[in-house]
């Protein structure tokens, strides 16, 4: 990380004292203004209910854990995940902008006249759910006055308490903020958490088969998978991550553990995708989409969920799916199409009725 | 001898011409609507209008219906104002008939040549509010505004003059109970803005502060200077309609998705850039920057908003600001056009954009509006939205009044 210039910080002293501090995690003189601005009115809040304290005092304790590298999200206790906002706590990883993006632009797909075929009930599981930001945000967006869909539950599995206690509360507040999404009618959103472990490589862990066994009886069939597991390789974390991330965010939903030895580092990343595609054919999933670091990584698991050759298609999705420019789907990586702009986001597999919903 | 002490003889011509001092002023166009008669043709469209209205209230009587009685209250007050121009009209020809009547005895006559003068009068008053009356409401008058503020000429003195416009109308906009809020805010590091938007959300607010546009100048010893020099500067005040997105009003709603509306952008026309450093995305790294850039591509007008920590939410807001400035400039094509038409006819210049509307002049403690000829004293109670700066705004709002009447006429000569 290039040092920040000296004339810079003195510049920012010059317009608030505290800005030197914001300057260290944000490298840019806007955006650490920005940050500013909204611990300010953070602080506000604060001491609102905790009359003890001087604004003064409050903000000068956040600016200094912000300048060791403490997320924002984690100091103001929230995050904004498309349009709804999700409380964020130390030890759940934090909802990023990309993976809102990627939801959003797969509700889009079910915007369309044909989309009147979903099912009656439809079952979604959002596998690694974490601060429940997934399955909340589809709750939020899913149009049901384009579908018949009249039931639509949303089961989110999470392997860390905290992480579940954290969604069920994001779960209350905005069912606390939206209490019409209840009363219309028949048609209604049913969102839960449950804990639940995804690997059964390890046979000393008994939480994937009451994990399938729960799916089973509650399904069995499940017609929409989303998925943002840990996909960070070792080598990775300590080389591309940031250090608010590194520092300071779970590493369990960043790194893959594992128990096996002997795995590339590439493959360490890649080791919750096969465990997803297995679960997708153990509830007879339609869509499959799965968030990935890169395109390299995303080139990888198109490859692999191509070769299990029991899905339709696959297509990869970038930061900006809904990006269309002067081309819709820009190059062709062996029969897999992509779509947006930016960096590799996500692979979406589909089959079966999934090809009349999305209006293939 | 002289018997009288010697004076000078300049303080002898001065004293023969006490009584003739310059009353006209040079500087700006003073209001000159003095025209008593009425234009025939804007007498036919107010028939029509008080026809329009005599059916459209007794529709209303036979079945109520909201969009009905809105439109007889737009047009009752041209039907009232014909009815007494009518009655003035009629009662004048009444006394006329009788004055040039030789039957008539001269006691009547004395009264009816009294009452004559005031007839009269009550006539140009009564063509006068006719007159105004058929001036058409401005449409956007009753939505919320943004106040876009941007220093011009004067370097680092015309930030802090822009700042301090900022404080006033903020100022102003407190004292009277309006609602404001600011989008955007770009300060500079010498001190003062670069940028401000500010948006007054209470409806009405563009009626009242759509006199604000122009530019406004400053006379004063800047803070920044050394020598004690007296500098002048400005700034540049853009006052716009603001869609609200969310309009509580059904009424006040109006329809972005109309192609013929100001408001309506066609979003393919439109390339959105979130901005967002390259490098690792994802679980990778976890940024802050929300910020939002909306370009209209066939105007290359753009708007960047980072205001709040949602992209959402200032996803929308940028909307708003891009939809409000292409509709100001839609609306200024059109009265280009509009001045053209007048230019032509009357030959005299509006006051535009380009020119000085106000000057803030800080050694004599005086703000004059150039465009009413207004001046009031008290630089301190104007910055602090005080009663004066009212003073002033209704001052100019007749002003514009007039201008409407004027442009009016012309279009109702030429048409």
């Amino acid at each position: 990380m290039p040092r920040l210039p000296r004339s810079l910080v003195a510049k920012a002293w010059r317009q608030d004292p505290l800005l030197p501090l914001l300057l260290r995690p944000c490298r840019d003189l806007g955006s650490a203004r920005c940050e500013l601005r909204w611990l300010k009115e953070h602080a506000a809040k604060v001491i609102k209910t905790a009359s003890n304290k001087t604004h003064k005092s409050v903000l000068h304790q956040l600016c200094k854990q912000r300048a060791r590298g403490k997320p924002l999200q984690y100091l103001i206790g929230s995050e904004y995940f498309g349009p709804i906002e999700i409380a964020c706590r130390p030890g759940v990883l934090i909802p990023r902008p990309e993976t809102a993006a990627s939801v959003t632009y797969l509700i889009e797909q079910f915007c369309h006249k044909k989309s009147a075929d979903l099912t009656e009930n439809l079952k979604v599981l959002d596998l690694c759910s974490g601060t429940g930001c997934i399955s909340l945000l589809f709750a939020h967006l899913f149009p049901f006055d384009q579908t018949k869909v009249s039931d639509l539950q949303v089961v989110g599995v999470d392997i860390s308490k905290t992480a579940l206690s954290l969604a069920n509360l994001n779960r209350q507040k905005l069912m606390d903020l939206e209490p019409t999404t209840t009363s219309t009618s028949a048609r209604r959103a049913e969102v839960e958490f449950i804990l639940g472990d995804l690997r059964s490589d390890d046979s000393s862990r008994t939480g994937y088969s009451d994990l399938m066994e729960f799916l089973r009886l509650e399904g069995p069939v499940w017609d929409i998978i989303i998925s943002n597991p840990p996909y960070i390789s070792p080598k990775a974390f300590n080389t591309d991550t940031t250090r608010s991330v590194r520092n300071f965010e779970p590493r369990l939903a960043l790194v893959p553990q594992i128990s096996q030895q002997g795995l590339s580092d590439e493959e360490h990343g890649d080791v919750f995708y096969p465990q997803l595609l297995e679960i997708a054919e153990h509830v007879s999933s339609k869509i499959l989409l799965m968030e990935v670091a890169d395109m390299a990584q995303a080139e990888r698991i198109a490859k692999v969920a191509k070769s299990w050759s029991k899905w339709d298609g696959v297509e990869i999705w970038c930061d900006e799916p809904a990006f269309d420019g002067h081309q819709k789907c820009s190059e062709v990586v062996e029969g897999v199409q992509v779509r947006g702009r930016g960096d590799g986001r996500s692979v979406f597999c589909w089959r079966g009725d999934a090809k009349i919903w999305l209006g293939k | 001898m002289f018997k009288s002490p010697w004076v000078c003889s300049r303080c002898l011509i001065r004293t023969c011409r006490s009584g003739s001092r310059r009353t006209t002023r040079f500087h700006s166009s003073q209001s000159s609507t003095s025209s008593k008669a009425i234009y025939p043709a804007l007498l036919t469209r107010a028939r029509k209008i008080a026809a329009e209205y005599k059916t459209v209230s007794e529709q209303l009587l036979d079945d109520y219906d909201v969009n009905s009685a809105k439109k007889t209250g737009e047009l009752a007050p041209v039907a009232n104002a014909l009815k007494r121009w009518e009655d003035a009209n009629e009662s004048r020809r009444e006394l006329r008939a009788l004055l040039d009547d030789p039957t008539t005895d001269s006691e009547l006559r004395v009264l009816a040549a009294e009452d004559l003068d005031t007839s009269t009068q009550q006539l140009n008053e009564a063509s006068q509010s006719l007159t105004k009356s058929l001036v058409p409401k401005n449409p956007s008058d009753d939505l919320p505004c943004l106040i876009e503020i941007r220093p011009g000429a004067g370097g680092g003195e015309a930030t802090l003059f822009a700042e301090d416009l900022l404080g006033m109308y903020r100022a102003y906009c407190s004292e009277r109970g309006l609602r404001t809020k600011i989008l955007n805010l770009e300060s500079v590091d010498s001190g003062g803005i670069s940028e401000a938007i500010l948006e007054v959300e209470s409806p009405g607010a563009y009626g009242t502060l759509r006199c604000e546009a122009g530019v406004h100048r400053v006379q004063r010893v800047p803070a920044t200077e050394t020598k004690g020099r007296t500098h002048t500067s400005s700034a540049a005040v853009m006052v716009l309609p603001s869609f609200p997105s969310s309009q509580p009003d059904e009424s006040l709603r109006i329809d972005v998705n109309d192609p013929n509306s100001d408001f309506f952008i066609d979003p393919k026309e439109v390339r959105l850039d979130v901005m967002r450093a390259s490098g690792a995305g994802g679980q990778h790294v976890n940024k802050t920057e929300s910020a939002v850039r909306l370009t209209h591509i066939p105007t290359s007008t753009v708007v960047a908003i980072q205001e709040s920590r949602s992209q959402i939410a200032n996803r929308e807001k940028a909307w708003q600001v891009l939809r409000s400035r292409l509709a100001q400039v839609r609306k200024e094509a059109r009265e280009e056009e509009m001045l053209k038409l007048r230019r032509s006819v009357v030959g005299v210049a509006r006051i535009g954009r380009g020119d000085k509307i106000r000057t803030y002049n800080w050694g004599q403690q005086r703000i004059t509006d150039h465009r009413s000829g207004m001046t009031v004293h008290g630089i301190e109670g104007i910055l602090a939205g005080g009663a004066n700066l009212e003073k002033l705004m209704v001052s100019v709002r007749e002003w514009m009044v007039e201008r409407e009447v004027e442009d009016m006429i012309v279009a109702a000569e030429s048409a």
